[in-house]
């Protein structure tokens, strides 16, 4: 028996214009007891949704959570969270905070003060009890967070995406302090869900890896971690599963077959989606694959020399793929020949190509056409109806604000933020 | 035992001032407790006395500070009336989306119609409900302060409520807060800063209102209430030039401590509810406030508070978190309370109606056109008062708001002189105007002017600070000549900002109008062709049906002219001239 179980979990949402929102579908997930499980996944994944209905804060639309084996019925007590912004309260000091959540649970005064005192106590914040938030660094602000969930005496503790806030060094002394809190077999918590956007991250903490991802989001696959700890991120096994996940991540995300050429079998409506990434950053990738790179680079490289986040990466690159910029054979991105001839040439060539590339993709054929159906005058929300039939899954307003920004870019058409309507170049 | 018992309350600040200073202190806050209780005694036997036909004001100086304390009280009742009804109101359209698609349209009209319209027909009524006693007057200055104070109050905590930090809200929801440890430990201090501002501004507001209609008369019929606005309105008619100054000071330094006492220390404890963490150089401080955190009364009542959480024992609410109403279940529940609510409510909208027709059946054609001609006369003094206006505020205001080191040493006379009544100086002006032969229709401009000023300043001083120190820096990079910075730049960037201060501005003048239009003084009385001297004239003849039209009328108006002018103009601003994004 598993201490919880997600079992065939779906979740929809109503979205803006009507339309169901699938989020999550048929997810299959269980929290054994004493584990480390790491849910991996980008933005916009339903990781927070995932944790919502694990902590039974919402109802799935179908499917079930299991909790020591019964089903869960509201909400679970015995699931505490730590959020990504921390989430502390900006006018009660650190003390407050923590024993705020001990009376939401209707204890007495005594033993709440005691409780709080003590959860203070494990993260190492003594004398910092009346101290307010905004006196604090954000580790310190963690730290707290930490402590609230441990205050209620979990037994799954729900971290989502913890570290991402914090500083580098920081962050180290703090999931090297989690993973001590929970090794104490002890003592609650029994298991810890780590949500993360970090694969090294995930290698370090977790006894399992589950990854998430696709529209509407599904588990791809869950990767055990078989290394003993405490873990060594630069021994051989340790690199060699990171690599692994790229291999598994890159494959899912970048796939090999080339996902912009029509398919005939496609039903006649449906338009590929537009991944939300900046003009400038995708030129700046350009540049990047040029000036530093002699033209390909593996995709993990670009994120450890850009600086640039993980996801950010993958939407560039899945933008530039789009245009037919870049090629991605298994992890490498390679400039192609028209990416050469496009970074090589000047500002009005780079307009040119960009402009004829877009009339390559369907959507920006459909948007040229209402454009003209519209008589040179296409109102947003119109525009925004279409789309929301045509691209169901999508988050509206960001794809429209790229669809503009390319179209911007390639001069293909004008947008008259005042006004509401996209106008022909 | 004195000595002990101050000693007790304000031990602790011991180390930050010397025992004089101290031992001042504490002594003011002993009188203004007693004041306090004397005051509500007074008022206490005000209300239940018999009703007298003229109410005689003493003119002489020691009789000042009874009639100040009067209004003192009268004015705190009435805020704590509004704040109740605040926190029912945008609570109940902040939780229940059935009230609000309600509520929220109706709170909107009742906001922007001139209440000062409404005076005259609620005293008549309050006397007819209460003909033998002074509570029929005392409720219908009550009412009236209510309706100017309430609805913007309303507004900013239901705007707070209804925009509580997502990831606050969703705390809340993890570790399952009840209804009331959400408002207390999350929304209502969240709506602190907000409410606290709406709340300087709806006070000011109120002593503006109350000093009219204390001051109410209308030829024979008398409907003066005992304070510090009838004194005023009764040594303008003596000619008591003595009293008269009295007054006017009195009023001064009740503003001043007002701001010093009550404002200052609350806007000070008020910044710790500010969600921004940066640390702002210029936080307002008080003294006050750091005497009184450090008092050990304050630490007293702490502690026994402690102690008694301590004891308490909760009371275990189990079968709520075992099954937890879903989302539809608690709406359903609670929707059925609000429509019944509702129900009730619309009937007597309903009912209200019905009668209103009734009586407006009887304005004749000829009354109608007469209306409309003055209503078009006023509409022309309110926008002639609010341009002049507009005309001074934008270069004073943008020099203020540009220079931080004027702006602090401004920013305080500023703020006092805003929350000054200058209803009270009405009569004195517009007398005093007569007696130089300047007709009352040029009179009521500057009385409006006076009165709608501050809205503009205060509006284009916040406007001027919030323009970036980048754009400023690019318009003298380039060398932009002065007229040239302030038509491209300043001006559109205040523009969003100028447009509040118009509307609330236009409001207020309309609010104006109907005491500036008609004016008594020396035992004489004049007016000027206005809708607010035809209301008064109705009142005066006890006209019921040329009442009702006349003030349906301007609000009306108002209500119109704001769908119809300020509106568009505001998308406008909001849409072209907007710096934040």
């Amino acid at each position: 028996m598993n201490l919880c179980e997600l079992k065939g979990v779906q979740m929809r949402f109503p979205g803006p214009k009507g339309q169901l929102k699938r989020v999550l579908e048929d997810i299959n997930l269980a929290v054994r007891y004493e584990e480390v499980l790491c849910v991996l996944g980008p933005n916009g994944s339903g990781k927070s949704t995932l944790l919502r209905i694990l902590a039974g804060l919402l109802q799935p639309t179908k499917g079930e959570v299991r909790w020591h084996g019964e089903k869960l019925r509201g909400l679970n007590l015995s699931v505490s969270i730590v959020f990504q912004t921390f989430a502390l309260v900006p006018w009660m000091n650190l003390e407050e905070n923590v024993r705020m959540v001990l009376r939401a649970r209707d204890l007495p005064e005594d033993e709440v003060r005691a409780k709080a005192a003590a959860a203070i106590q494990k993260v190492g914040l003594e004398g910092f009890e009346e101290a307010f938030p905004r006196e604090l660094s954000r580790g310190t602000k963690q730290r707290v967070g930490v402590a609230r969930a441990l205050a209620v005496d979990p037994e799954i503790l729900v971290m989502d995406d913890p570290f991402s806030q914090v500083d580098a060094l920081t962050g180290e002394a703090l999931r090297q302090e989690i993973l001590d809190i929970w090794s104490d077999a002890e003592n609650n918590p029994s298991s810890v869900v780590l949500v993360s956007h970090s694969i090294s991250e995930a290698v370090l903490m977790a006894d399992r890896i589950a990854i998430l991802g696709g529209t509407p989001s599904t588990i791809r696959t869950v990767v055990e971690n078989p290394l003993p700890r405490p873990r060594d991120p630069r021994s051989p096994g340790f690199l060699r599963l990171v690599d692994h996940l790229h291999d598994i991540i890159a494959s899912a995300e970048l796939p090999d077959v080339h996902v912009t050429a029509p398919k005939p079998e496609m039903a006649e409506d449906v338009i590929e989606p537009l991944p939300h990434a900046h003009t400038a950053d995708i030129l700046g990738l350009l540049e990047f694959l040029d000036t530093q790179q002699g033209g390909s680079c593996d995709l993990f490289h670009v994120v450890t020399h850009t600086h640039v986040p993980f996801e950010k990466v993958l939407t560039i690159v899945k933008g530039a793929e789009m245009l037919e910029l870049v090629d991605t054979p298994r992890r490498a991105v390679v400039l192609t020949q028209l990416g050469k001839r496009f970074v090589a040439a000047d500002m009005d060539a780079r307009k040119e190509i960009w402009k004829a590339q877009l009339l390559e993709l369907r959507l920006f054929r459909v948007v040229k056409d209402l454009i003209e159906l519209h008589e040179g005058e296409l109102n947003k929300d119109e525009l925004l109806h279409e789309l929301a039939v045509r691209l169901p899954m999508e988050n509206l307003e960001l794809t429209f604000g790229t669809l503009v920004a390319w179209g911007r870019f390639g001069e293909l058409f004008a947008y008259r933020e005042d006004r509401g309507v996209l106008t022909p170049e | 035992m004195l000595n002990r018992f101050i000693d007790t309350v304000w031990g602790q600040a011991n180390a930050l001032f010397a025992w004089r200073r101290r031992r001042w202190l504490d002594l003011l806050v002993l009188v203004a407790l007693v004041g306090i209780m004397y005051g509500l005694v007074i008022v206490g036997r005000e209300w239940t006395g018999g009703q007298r036909p003229t109410v005689e004001i003493d003119l002489r100086l020691a009789a000042l500070p009874k009639y100040m304390l009067l209004s003192i009280v009268r004015a705190g009742v009435a805020y704590i009336i509004s704040i109740s009804l605040t926190f029912t109101l945008a609570w109940w359209a902040a939780k229940d989306p059935f009230a609000e698609r309600l509520l929220v349209p109706i709170l909107d009209i009742l906001q922007s119609v001139p209440i000062l319209a409404f005076l005259p027909p609620v005293i008549l009524a309050m006397l007819a409900i209460f003909p033998r006693s002074n509570i029929g007057l005392e409720l219908s200055a009550a009412i009236l302060i209510v309706t100017c104070q309430a609805w913007n109050m309303i507004f900013s905590f239901y705007q707070s409520l209804k925009t509580v930090p997502p990831e606050l809200a969703e705390l809340a929801d993890t570790y399952q807060f009840n209804w009331y440890q959400r408002l207390r430990w999350i929304e209502l201090p969240y709506a602190t800063p907000g409410l606290v501002w709406n709340s300087m501004v709806s006070v000011a507001n109120g002593w503006f209102f109350l000093m009219t209609a204390e001051a109410f008369s209308q030829g024979s019929l008398n409907f003066r209430l005992p304070g510090i606005g009838a004194y005023m309105q009764a040594a303008v008619d003596a000619g008591d030039t003595t009293a008269k100054w009295s007054a006017i000071l009195a009023m001064l330094l009740l503003v001043v401590l007002l701001d010093r006492l009550l404002w200052k220390p609350v806007m000070a404890w008020s910044q710790g509810f500010i969600l921004d963490e940066n640390l702002r150089p210029e936080r307002p401080r008080s003294w006050i406030l750091d005497v009184v955190r450090r008092s050990r009364l304050l630490r007293w009542i702490e502690e026994i508070r402690s102690e008694w959480l301590l004891k308490r024992i909760p009371r275990p609410q189990a079968l709520r978190r075992v099954m937890p109403k879903g989302p539809e279940e608690r709406r359903r529940a609670a929707g059925i309370l609000a429509a019944g609510l509702l129900v009730i409510l619309l009937l007597a909208l309903a009912i209200a109606g019905m009668k209103l027709w009734n009586i407006l059946a009887l304005v004749g054609p000829a009354d109608w056109a007469r209306l409309f001609k003055a209503g078009a006369a006023s509409l022309g003094r309110v926008l002639a008062s609010t341009a002049l206006a507009t005309l001074w505020t934008v270069p004073v205001g943008l020099w203020i708001g540009l220079h931080p080191t004027v702006a602090r040493r401004i920013q305080p006379v500023v703020q006092v002189s805003a929350s000054y009544p200058v209803s009270l100086l009405f009569a004195a002006i517009a007398a005093w105007a007569l007696k130089l032969k300047v007709g009352l229709g040029l009179t009521a401009v500057v009385l409006m002017i006076l009165s709608t000023q501050w809205y503009l300043l205060f509006n284009i001083i916040a406007g001027a600070q919030a323009i970036p120190s980048d754009l400023r820096e690019m318009g003298k990079a380039f060398r932009l000549t002065r007229w040239k910075r302030f038509t491209t730049l300043y001006f559109p960037a205040i523009f969003p900002f100028l447009v509040t201060g118009w509307v609330t501005a236009t409001g207020g003048a309309w609010n104006a109008s109907i005491i500036t239009e008609f004016v008594s003084g020396d035992g004489r009385t004049f007016a000027t062709f206005g809708l607010g001297s035809e209301l008064q004239l109705a009142t005066a003849a006890g006209s019921i049906p040329l009442i009702t039209a006349s003030s349906l009328l301007m609000a009306g108006l108002v209500v119109l002219f704001n769908r119809l002018v300020w509106l568009p103009l505001y998308r406008v601003a909001e849409t072209r001239y907007t710096l934040d994004r």
